[in-house]
């Protein structure tokens, strides 16, 4: 891209930047699988080579898009989290997908938290996300966000429910925010065993 | 914590005596989109609706990325007007990197593919350093087939693919007997 760059954020534990070509084998392993069944998936080498083609060349053409998510010590990728908004998205979308052997260690939480917050403090006013009603761990992610279903907001096809993100000014030092802020760093301590099954 | 320093490639431009070979931008989207929109555009597997579109011209940018090669929009050295897409194309499940090569309606009839490919295949060679490269033409695209001749490129085989179907494969000359 001549003009554009993709900005880098760093968390606690993860450096977001820019999908790189080395990052694709995770991808694809990952759009192979029976955990993209919610993402279009399972994807063949074809359809997921063109798709993560397009998660780069999303950037050109709407200045926003999906980040790879990295661990900040060793590199490692483990998902991808940012903001989607492919033809026939009625908005803009947070969107997230974790490698599936990467889950429940927070890293999604942590990641759509500062993505979230990098576009609210870069002029978006409002987020939403799309999700099927059957995935329940996105669905749970949504709501630890703060994002409450929206039966009034246009859906992409029907099939979708669409979970609205509390707008900028509600999120901004709210409890909400804290407690996210929280829960990130009780996965981020070595020490501390939460009880329960973690989700992404 | 956010900064602004990963840039992530540089497209190359390159020019020939009528056409300049440029980097696909946001700025050629509609024009692509209604391109591929057109009953033209079922030499290359559409027509394709606004959804399918925004993937592919998506793909095209991204492809520069993964392969750090891809393809240009062929713009008018006056205008900038984007005239088609033409390049270096080598997706995953494809046979061999090839040349591709795609006309805008109003620009068709000018030899401009000719002209565009011809220089995408030079580069391939000269400074991607290639010995050789392919072109997939669907069998019925007859026009596409008479430029792959008159570059010189000989059908070698069909090729199988999951979403585009059979799909021929036209081998150029190599770089020796361009020299």
């Amino acid at each position: 891209m001549n003009r554009s760059s993709i900005p880098t954020i760093e968390t606690g534990r993860l450096i977001l930047r820019g999908p790189e070509p080395g990052d694709y084998p995770n991808f694809k392993a990952t759009f192979a699988s029976y955990r993209s069944r919610f993402m279009g998936g399972p994807l063949n080498p074809y359809e997921a080579w063109m798709l993560y083609a397009a998660e780069i060349g999303h950037w050109e053409i709407r200045g926003f898009g999906m980040w790879m998510i990295h661990d900040k010590s060793t590199d490692e990728t483990y998902g991808m989290a940012g903001g989607w908004q492919p033809a026939g998205w009625p908005e803009r979308e947070i969107a997230w997908i974790i490698w599936p052997d990467k889950s429940g260690k927070g890293y999604a939480l942590e990641a759509t938290h500062a993505v979230r917050s990098h576009y609210y403090a870069n002029g978006w006013d409002s987020a939403v996300s799309y999700i099927d009603p059957m995935n329940l761990d996105s669905i749970r992610l949504a709501e630890r966000l703060g994002a409450k279903k929206d039966p009034e907001a246009q859906t992409i096809d029907g099939s979708d429910a669409v979970y609205r993100h509390p707008a900028p000014a509600a999120l901004k030092d709210s409890q909400l925010a804290h407690g996210i802020e929280m829960e990130i760093d009780h996965y981020a301590d070595p020490m501390f065993k939460p009880k329960g099954w973690a989700l992404d | 914590m956010t900064t602004r320093s990963e840039t992530i490639i540089r497209i190359p431009t390159l020019r020939t005596p009528n056409l300049v070979l440029r980097a696909p931008g946001a700025q050629d989207y509609e024009a692509y989109v209604a391109f591929r929109a057109s009953p033209r555009s079922r030499g290359t597997g559409g027509p394709y609706d606004r959804t399918a579109s925004f993937s592919h011209f998506a793909e095209l940018i991204g492809h520069w990325v993964i392969r750090g090669y891809g393809r240009w929009v062929v713009a008018d050295p006056e205008t900038d007007t984007a005239l088609g897409i033409v390049g270096l194309m080598y997706p995953e499940d494809w046979p061999e990197a090839e040349i591709a090569w795609t006309v805008f309606d109003s620009a068709e009839g000018r030899g401009i593919a000719f002209e565009a490919a011809s220089a995408a295949r030079q580069y391939a060679y000269d400074v991607l350093g290639w010995s050789t490269v392919i072109s997939c033409v669907l069998p019925d695209n007859t026009r596409s087939i008479a430029l792959a001749k008159r570059m010189g490129a000989t059908y070698e085989a069909d090729y199988a693919h999951p979403e585009m179907g059979s799909l021929g494969i036209w081998r150029h000359v190599g770089p020796e007997a361009l020299a």
